[in-house]
C-alpha cells in the first residue's frame, strides 16, 4: 500500500533542517551565549564538518568528463564519519582560537568571518580534494531502503537520528553548563578579569569552549551531508548561514539551551514557510522571495537587538545564596 | 668655589628660527622618510633581481595592487572613522559601498554623466549614513561591541537583498567607453581607468581626509571625540553632531569607493560584501580607529594580495605543485597578513602599543595554558571572617 508521503517528506525536510540549525545554534550559544565569544565563522566550521564527513563516507568517485573527482573512497561507517567531522572541526576551532580568542569581540568576529571565507574559497578551488564548485555527490543514506516508500523511510531515519542527537546534546550540554566548568564560562562572560583574579585560566577555558562549539558545528555538517546527500561550497556555506544562526540564538535567547533550539525551529520555520507559500505570491515577487526573506531576517536582527536582546526565553536568573 | 655669574645662570633666549629651519623635519619624520626610502629601494632591488633571475616583471602587479589599494583605502578611512567614534566594526560598510555604486548607476541611467552620478550618490549616501545613526545605531549606544555588530549585519542584509530585489541579481556595467591600455614598455601597460583614475581619486580622498582631520574644526572635534568621548563632551564639543558628521563622511567615502569598484569590475549586489573583509584586514593591519593606519594598512593589503599572484602562478605550474585555479587563493593572503599582525602587534603596524596593559603575547598565554608560564608569586592567604 503506497501512501501519499509527499507532505510528510516535506515536513520531515523542515524538521531535519531545523535540527541541523538547532545544533549549529547550540554550538554558537555555548560560545557566545555562555562564554561571550562572538564567533562569526560558523559557516566555516559547518563546511569543514560536512566535507570531512562526505570525504570519509562517500564511495570513490573517479574524475570523468564534467566532474573533477574528489578525495575519497574510504567508505568508512557513518558513525566514524560523524566522529571525524567533530574531531576535525573541533581541532580546527582550537587552532583558530589560539591566536584570536584573546581578542575583543569585534576583532574576534572579523578574524573568524575571514577564516570562514578563506575556508570556503579553498573548498571552491581545491578541486582534487573537494571537487570544486560542483561539490561532492553520492553521499550514502543513513540506512538503505528500497520499495515505494524508500524516500519517506529515508527522511524518517534522518529525522529520528537527528532528534536523538539533539536530545542527547541537550542533556549533555545541560549537564556541562550547570557544572562548575559551565559556571566558569558564565563568569568569563560577565567579568573576565575577575575570573582570572580568582585563579581560573580563562584562556584555556575559552579555547576549550571554542573547540567544543566547533565540534558541534562539525556534527551539524555531518547531519547536513547525510540529509541532503550532496554538498557544494558556494551556497550552502555562505556567510548568510552564520547570520541565520545569529538570528536564531537572538530570537530564542542567548545563554539558554532551550532558547537556541526554539529559535532554530521558529526562524527556519519562517524560511520554510516562505518557500512553501511561494506559489501564492504574485508573479513579480516570485523571483525575489529568497531575497525578501533575507531582508526580513535583517529587520528581525535589528529590531530584536534593539527591543528585546534577551530573546523569547530569558536566561534563568541565578541568585547567590 | 666661585659663585657663577649672572650671565651664566640666565637661559639664552631662543634664536628665531629661519624659514628653512622651521621646515626642517623632526627626528621622527626623518626616520620615517628614511624607512620609506629604504622600503622603496628594497622593492626596486627585489624587482630587478626577479627580472634578472626569472624574467618575471612584478611591476604590473604592483600597479594593479596600487589600484586595489586605493579602493580599499577610501573605504577603510570611512570604516575606521566610524570605529573610532562609535567603537564598533560596521559590517554593513561593504553593502553601503554597493548601494553607492547602484545609486550612481541609477542616476546615470537618467542620462546624467557618471561623474554627476558619483556626486549625487556621495550626497545621498551621506544622508543614508545619518539616517542609519538616527534609526538604528544611536539606540545601541553603550551596550558593548556585539549588539551594534549584529545590527550592522542586519543593515547589510537589508541593503544587499534590497538591491537584489529591486535591481535583480543580473551583473551590470557602467556605460563607460572601453579604453585600451597605454603601453609604456613591452609587457607593461597602464590602463587609464583602473591604473590612473582610481589611484588618482584615491589620492584625492586621502588628501581631503588629511585636510579634514588636521585643519578643520570638525576634524579636530572628530579626533577629540574618538580619543575620549567624555572629555570631548566636557570641552563643549557637540558630540552628537560630530557623530552624524562622521557617519556622513564614512558613508559618502564608501559610496565613492563603491563607484570605483564598479568601474574596475562589474556591479553585483554582493560586490561590496566581497571586499568588506579586505577592508577589515586593512583597518586591523593599520591599527583599528586610526585613519593613517588605514592608509598604510590598505597599501599593505592591496599590494600583498596582488603581488602574491605571480607566486601563485608559479605554484600552479604543473612541475611545481600543479595547484588548480591557483590565483584564486590570492584572497587568503590579506587574512594571513592580518592574523600575523593580530598575533604580534594587535594594535596595528601604525598604532602605538597600549602602555597600561601587559604585553601578553599568545605564546606567553600558550605557555601558561600548558602550565609552564610565569606563575603568580604567592597564593593569597584567606583572612578570617568574611
Amino acid at each position: 500500500m503506497a501512501v501519499d508521503t509527499g507532505i510528510l517528506i516535506n515536513v520531515g525536510f523542515y524538521v531535519s533542517f531545523s535540527i541541523i540549525f538547532a545544533i549549529l545554534a547550540l554550538g554558537f550559544n555555548l560560545q557566545w551565549g555562555f562564554t561571550g565569544l562572538f564567533n562569526a565563522g560558523i559557516a566555516g566550521f559547518f563546511l569543514i564538518g560536512a566535507y570531512t564527513a562526505a570525504i570519509a563516507i562517500t564511495p570513490y568517485a573517479p574524475p570523468s568528463t564534467g566532474y573533477p573527482g574528489h578525495l575519497g573512497g574510504y567508505q568508512l561507517p557513518l558513525a566514524i564519519g560523524a566522529l571525524l567531522a567533530m574531531l576535525v572541526s573541533g581541532l580546527t576551532a582550537a587552532v583558530v582560537a589560539l591566536p584570536t580568542v584573546r581578542l575583543r569581540a569585534d576583532y574576534l568576529a572579523i578574524a573568524t568571518i575571514a577564516f570562514a571565507e578563506v575556508v570556503r574559497t579553498v573548498a571552491i578551488n581545491l578541486e582534487p580534494i573537494t571537487a570544486g564548485t560542483i561539490g561532492i555527490v553520492g553521499i550514502p543514506h543513513l540506512l538503505e531502503f528500497s520499495g515505494p516508500n524508500a524516500a519517506f523511510l529515508n527522511m524518517a531515519t534522518v529525522v529520528g537520528v537527528g532528534a536523538l542527537i539533539l536530545l542527547g546534546l541537550f542533556f549533555g550540554l545541560h549537564y556541562i553548563v550547570e557544572s562548575p566548568w559551565g559556571r566558569v564560562l558564565r563568569a568569563i562572560r560577565e567579568d573576565e578579569e575577575a575570573t582570572m583574579a580568582l585563579g581560573k585560566n580563562t584562556f584555556l577555558y575559552k579555547i576549550q569552549v571554542f573547540a567544543i562549539g566547533g565540534a558541534l558545528m562539525g556534527l551539524a555538517g555531518w547531519l547536513f551531508a547525510v540529509t541532503l546527500l550532496y554538498i557544494e561550497p558556494s551556497g550552502s556555506f555562505a556567510p548568510a548561514i552564520t547570520f541565520s544562526v545569529w538570528v536564531m540564538v537572538i530570537v530564542g535567547g542567548a545563554g539558554n539551551l532551550r532558547g537556541a533550539m526554539v529559535g532554530a525551529f521558529v526562524v527556519y520555520g519562517l524560511e520554510w514557510l516562505s518557500v512553501q507559500l511561494k506559489d501564492l505570491a504574485p508573479d513579480f515577487l516570485k523571483e525575489a522571495i529568497p531575497y525578501l526573506r533575507l531582508v526580513v531576517v535583517g529587520f528581525l536582527l535589528i529590531i530584536l537587538i534593539i527591543l528585546r536582546p534577551e530573546g523569547i526565553l530569558r536566561e534563568k536568573k541565578r541568585v547567590l545564596r | 668655589m666661585a659663585i657663577p655669574s649672572e650671565s651664566n645662570l640666565s637661559i639664552p633666549a631662543p634664536k628665531p628660527l629661519s624659514r628653512w629651519e622651521r621646515l626642517r623635519p623632526t627626528r621622527r619624520t626623518r626616520r620615517q622618510l628614511i624607512r620609506a626610502g629604504l622600503g622603496v629601494a628594497i622593492f626596486v632591488a627585489f624587482n630587478a633581481l626577479l627580472v634578472l633571475l626569472f624574467g618575471v616583471n612584478i611591476l604590473n602587479f604592483t600597479i594593479t595592487g596600487l589600484s586595489v589599494s586605493s579602493i580599499v583605502i577610501v573605504a577603510a578611512i570611512g570604516l575606521t572613522l566610524i570605529y573610532g567614534i562609535r567603537g564598533f566594526a560596521n559590517f554593513a560598510h561593504g553593502d553601503i559601498m554597493s548601494l553607492g555604486a547602484y545609486v550612481a548607476l541609477l542616476v546615470n541611467a537618467y542620462g546624467v554623466s557618471l561623474i554627476w552620478g558619483a556626486i549625487v550618490s556621495f550626497v545621498v549616501l551621506a544622508l543614508v549614513g545619518i539616517l542609519l545613526e538616527i534609526l538604528v545605531f544611536s539606540r545601541l549606544e553603550g551596550r558593548g561591541p556585539v549588539p551594534p555588530i549584529v545590527a550592522s549585519v542586519g543593515v547589510g542584509l537589508i541593503i544587499q537583498n534590497g538591491i537584489r530585489t529591486i535591481a535583480t541579481t543580473r551583473p551590470r556595467i557602467y556605460p563607460v567607453e572601453a579604453v585600451q591600455q597605454i603601453p609604456i614598455v613591452p609587457g607593461l601597460g597602464v590602463h587609464p581607468i583602473s591604473h590612473l583614475l582610481t589611484p588618482g581619486v584615491g589620492l584625492l580622498f586621502v588628501i581631503s581626509a588629511y585636510v579634514l582631520l588636521r585643519y578643520t574644526n570638525l576634524g579636530k572635534a572628530m579626533r577629540a571625540t574618538a580619543d575620549n568621548l567624555e572629555l570631548a563632551k566636557a570641552t563643549g564639543i557637540d558630540t552628537k553632531r560630530v557623530t552624524y558628521a562622521t557617519w556622513a563622511v564614512s558613508c559618502s567615502f564608501a559610496s565613492t569607493a563603491g563607484v570605483l569598484l564598479g568601474l574596475s569590475t562589474l556591479l553585483r549586489p554582493e560586490m561590496g560584501f566581497n571586499v568588506l573583509l579586505l577592508i577589515f584586514a586593512a583597518v586591523i593591519v593599520g591599527g583599528i580607529g586610526s585613519p593613517w593606519g588605514a592608509i598604510l594598512g590598505g597599501l599593505v593589503i592591496g599590494l600583498s594580495q596582488e603581488m602574491s599572484v605571480p607566486v601563485f602562478v608559479w605554484l600552479g605550474q604543473s612541475d611545481v605543485i600543479g595547484l588548480s585555479n591557483a590565483t584564486a587563493y590570492k584572497i587568503a593572503i590579506p587574512f594571513i597578513v592580518m592574523i600575523v599582525v593580530l598575533i604580534l602587534r594587535p594594535w596595528g603596524i601604525a598604532g602605538r602599543a597600549p602602555a597600561f596593559t601587559g604585553r601578553v603575547y599568545f605564546i606567553e598565554n600558550l605557555a601558561r595554558a600548558m602550565g609552564r608560564g610565569p606563575k603568580s608569586t604567592q597564593p593569597i592567604k584567606e583572612e578570617g571572617g568574611g
